[in-house]
């Protein structure tokens, strides 16, 4: 059985005018690696709620169909339960952070749920470990720049030890550096067999770790595959995606003629396949 | 305001931040008490005199000092008008001792929040019994006070950049210019508050009836040794106030 699966899901926003999603079917298997992209306002946002089930248990409107994470139907059980399941990591990590150091942020999720103080203590030092976050311990997050906060909200989700992190543009708030430090981290943790689904614009620096590409328009799901072959689809350009330059310029060559031997997702690879042609 | 900084806590590792907050509380109430059942110069200089090594143990005497100048211009103006304006015997030695009183008063809580952690002090709210949910909204204010502080400078900065003349005009224009500043700021708080929420919510806030806490506060012989303490001198000083003359020089006041 799949840990997530979407069976025919649709939902309505209480007072929106159209659907956020429609009809989704998605099934995610333990262990991948899922990119989810799309124009703003596709229901990306909306999908990583109904996995955690913020919809429709925080988010109230209208329902059709089913999300099954491992096993839990989302509309019966409570957001608290799922969170030990589908650990969810937001846009804003100002907002993430309600604590006054980060210690007690990444204690916060197991305090909640009534985990053994030994044990969050435990599961504490190990994130702070893992995360490299020993020099911020007792920092305010209003010390901290947008990069690390985004990093110690992580590990406070993670300390609920979820099967599988849902990321919501994690780093769409941060500069080029940090961003690029967060995604690393993320294929880090699913390379540690964390399922990942990440919701994400910049293709350049994912599409090389995930295991499978998803985009999204109007609340559909148009294109699910590989990320090699949703990439080199027309559709990313009909929906307005931004595809990775390698990937743009195998597309180009193609047009003209030429078909190199494999997709290149990144400028090393679309290097290695170019030396490769030379070398013939 | 920086008279206001002796209630700031300050990061330091003494004897005294070492204490739990419950045992400070009751060592500073007790502290505050006693420099409220004195109003005359002698007992009011002792009572000072211990506070100044609570202080000094607590490895805060330089704040303290800058705090106290910041308050100068303040205890000056006591002293002139009270003497100007009091009806008893001695003017100038009775405005004197109110003044010693008020800063006996603001030093021993200032021994209490100089010492206590914000997060201390809610867990100590927590262990007296009062709701998780109170102690912890009081913790999260303390949390987004500087976000909203820069929230609302962005929104000046924004409403500048409009044309909006902040701070022209008389008074009344002035706080009517408030309006384009506090209207945008509390739609943009809304929503915070709602994105918040949602990241609370997904991490399991309320959901156990059992809350537990990584670091207990735990009373120690020492705390325990703090209380009695405490709790011994208020008695003898409570006695000696109510059932016992206290002697001329404990009285003395000077003569004008």
């Amino acid at each position: 059985m799949s840990l997530i699966e979407f069976a025919d899901f649709s939902f309505k926003y209480l007072g929106a005018d159209s659907l956020a999603l429609r009809k989704v079917d998605l099934k995610i298997e333990e262990g991948e690696y899922v990119v989810i992209t799309g124009p703003s306002g596709c229901g990306k946002t909306t999908l990583c709620r109904a996995i955690n089930g913020l919809v429709p248990q925080f988010h109230r409107g209208y329902i059709a169909g089913n999300v099954i994470v491992d096993g839990k139907n989302t509309r019966e059980s409570s957001v608290a339960e799922l969170a030990q399941i589908a650990g969810l990591v937001f846009q804003q990590p100002e907002n993430q952070l309600v604590t006054l150091n980060v210690e007690r942020e990444i204690a916060f999720g197991p305090e909640n749920l009534g985990v053994a103080p030994e044990e969050v203590r435990r599961r504490v030092e190990e994130l702070i470990d893992m995360l490299d976050l020993d020099h911020l311990r007792d920092k305010h997050p209003h010390e901290m720049s947008g990069g690390e906060q985004q990093r110690v909200a992580m590990a406070a989700t993670l300390a609920l030890k979820p099967k599988v992190l849902v990321a919501d543009e994690p780093t769409s708030n941060l500069d080029p550096k940090s961003a690029e430090a967060i995604l690393n981290l993320i294929a880090e943790l699913n390379k540690r067999d964390m399922t990942v689904v990440l919701v994400e614009h910049r293709l350049d620096l994912v599409s090389k770790d995930a295991s499978r590409v998803v985009l999204m328009d109007k609340g559909r799901l148009i294109a699910d595959g590989a990320p090699r072959d949703v990439l080199t689809s027309d559709l990313c350009q009909e929906i307005g995606v931004g595809i990775p330059k390698a990937t743009q310029l195998y597309k180009r060559l193609k047009k003209r003629g030429i078909t190199l031997d494999t997709v290149p997702l990144t400028g090393a690879e679309l290097a290695a396949i170019v030396q490769e042609v030379k070398r013939r | 305001m920086s008279f206001l900084e002796v209630f700031q806590y300050t990061r330091q590792d003494s004897v005294i931040h070492r204490l739990d907050p419950r045992a400070k509380l009751v060592m500073s109430i007790v502290l505050a008490i006693i420099s409220l059942s004195f109003l005359s110069i002698v007992p009011l200089l002792i009572i000072f005199c211990c506070l100044i090594p609570i202080i000094a143990a607590a490895k805060s005497l330089r704040r303290w000092g800058r705090s106290m100048k910041g308050l100068s211009v303040l205890l000056i103006f006591i002293i002139v008008f009270n003497t100007l304006l009091s009806t008893a015997t001695n003017p100038f030695s009775q405005s004197l001792a109110l003044t010693l009183r008020l800063i006996a008063l603001m030093t021993s809580f200032s021994v209490f929040f100089l010492t206590v952690h914000p997060d201390e002090l809610s867990q100590a709210l927590i262990q007296m019994r009062v709701k998780f949910e109170f102690a912890f909204a009081m913790s999260m204010a303390m949390r987004y006070v500087p976000t909203l502080g820069r929230e609302a400078y962005a929104i000046m900065d924004a409403q500048k950049a409009r044309g909006v003349e902040l701070d022209k005009g008389n008074l009344l224009k002035r706080i009517r210019n408030i309006v384009p500043i506090i209207v945008p700021l509390i739609i943009v708080s809304i929503r915070r508050a709602l994105s918040i929420a949602e990241s609370m919510e997904s991490r399991g806030f309320g959901a156990s009836e059992h809350r537990t806490y990584m670091n207990p506060l735990k009373f120690r012989s020492r705390d325990w040794g703090v209380v009695i303490v405490s709790l011994l001198v208020l008695a003898i000083i409570m006695y000696t106030r109510l059932f016992i003359q206290l002697p001329p020089w404990a009285l003395w006041q000077l003569p004008i």
